[in-house]
């Protein structure tokens, strides 16, 4: 018994050891998908709301497309079909396809935080002689953060997550590690166990994260009255 | 003249807010504008500031006309200063950054001169130990002066005030009248949509009679509220007064 726990505890050890530099890559595609993915988010999510038709639509449709197609078939599209093309590495075909396919969901966030926003702002801003732009800068954008940043943290929670699904464009992150340690080694149950659970001690301590970031995002300025 | 009303019609559907107005207001004019709920008041003040579109008629302001297609309406907007009913406070911004944002970012100022400027404003409406608080810690008296700081900080040549006391618990009226007061004072050109008889009576040239987007009515103080020539005008004094 005393054995068999002693292999046990090496083997995991073993596993832990294979996978861990597996764990800086996944978190930097993660954060450099996300990255992308709050900046296309945020621009798409204002061009969704502008005046302006055709950006209007352009955004609407690129919210569509990115919203229902899988991100697996999004990920094979950029790699083996536009990567072809446009010689992208794996890193890089990776990472634009986990950030492009995340902006959309973004954006819809980002719109409606701007939207949550009274319209009276807005007129208070533009009576100051702003510009929209100005006033969504300014004034807008400022406030939404406060709405949008739960919901962008599950993103980036659901993100870090996906991130798993590069593995089949051979990115060596963790869930491509742990295949590899499973075709080396033939031990699957204790892989798979481990990469769990990688997972889930990264993601839980985000969301720990995540409440503080709320805390912090709603004191200043923000009681129980709003104007 | 600084204001120049002509035909003025704004209807929303086929609802009309304001159905030919004309109005000529002179520099250093202070005319407050009178009316049961829903006749225009509010709509006639957001023209003028392009808050909102109309259909037809002309509105110059200091020679500048307000474009249907909103070409000048930027330059209008600078002339132009509101203070609204709600106030419309900043809620992210502490009340000194309220006063210094539009400065900055419109009037392109630098962040010692607008800071200077917020200053001297938030003094002159007795908040400068309030600089530093944010709207929420505000009363809805000292949120209304933040507000007309705010509009004074970019110079306007004209303030439109709607309905800015009509939110204030009565205790907080007064401290907003005085600052305002202290503006027909400094000889700033004004145009207030107000329910405040009182303080209409004692800081109006004239007083414009409004119902169902038409002027009635207008004249001094007196001829309106003491001597009403319209029928309609004598019926809305006994109401409110």
């Amino acid at each position: 018994m005393l054995s068999w726990l002693t292999d046990q505890a090496r083997l995991i050890f073993d596993i832990v050891v294979y996978l861990l530099p597996a764990v800086p890559v996944t978190l930097l595609i993660t954060v450099a998908a996300f990255s992308l993915a709050l900046v296309l988010g945020l621009v798409v999510g204002v061009m969704r709301i502008s005046r302006v038709g055709f950006l209007s639509k352009f955004a609407a449709a690129y919210i569509n497309i990115l919203r229902g197609v899988p991100l697996l078939v999004q990920i094979f599209f950029i790699y083996f079909g536009l990567g072809k093309i446009l010689s992208l590495d794996r890193f890089t075909a990776g990472v634009l396809a986990v950030g492009i396919c995340y902006s959309a969901y973004l954006a819809e966030i980002f719109r409606s935080g701007i939207d949550a926003i009274s319209y009276s702002q807005h007129e208070a801003a533009m009576a100051l002689g702003m510009t929209r732009f100005q006033a969504l800068r300014h004034v807008i954008i400022p406030q939404s953060w406060r709405i949008v940043i739960p919901p962008i943290a599950n993103e980036f929670i659901a993100s870090l997550k996906d991130s798993s699904l590069v593995s089949i464009i051979g990115l060596q992150e963790i869930t491509r590690a742990g295949r590899e340690y499973y075709s080396q080694f033939f031990v699957d149950f204790q892989t798979w166990l481990i990469v769990g659970l990688i997972y889930l001690i990264m993601t839980l301590t985000l969301a720990r994260l995540v409440k503080y970031l709320e805390r912090y995002f709603a004191v200043r300025g923000f009681g129980s009255a709003r104007t | 003249m600084i204001i120049r009303i002509k035909d003025l019609v704004c209807r929303f559907g086929d609802n009309y807010a304001l159905n030919g107005i004309s109005l000529d207001v002179e520099k250093g004019e202070k005319v407050v504008i009178i009316g049961p709920s829903g006749s225009g008041k509010s709509t006639l003040l957001r023209c003028l500031n392009a808050l909102e579109d109309f259909q037809s008629g002309e509105i110059v302001i200091d020679k500048i006309k307000i474009d249907r297609n909103h070409e000048h309406l930027h330059e209008v907007r600078l002339e132009v200063g509101m203070v609204f009913q709600q106030f419309n406070l900043f809620p992210h911004l502490d009340v000194i950054n309220n006063v210094i944002l539009a400065q900055r970012v419109v009037r392109k100022r630098s962040r010692e001169e607008a800071r200077a400027k917020a200053m001297e404003l938030l003094t002159t409406v007795g908040l400068k130990d309030k600089a530093a608080a944010f709207p929420a810690q505000l009363s809805g008296g000292q949120q209304q002066r933040a507000a007309i700081a705010r509009a004074l900080a970019m110079d306007p040549m004209i303030m439109l005030f709607d309905e800015v006391t009509s939110a204030l618990d009565p205790e907080m009226v007064g401290e907003v009248l005085e600052v305002m007061r202290h503006l027909t004072d400094k000889g700033m050109t004004m145009m207030m949509a107000t329910h405040e008889i009182g303080f209409a009576r004692e800081i109006a040239d004239r007083i414009v009679f409004i119902e169902e987007g038409k002027i009635v009515e207008q004249g001094t103080p007196d001829k309106i509220l003491n001597n009403p020539e319209q029928k309609r005008t004598g019926e809305f004094l006994r109401k409110v007064l």
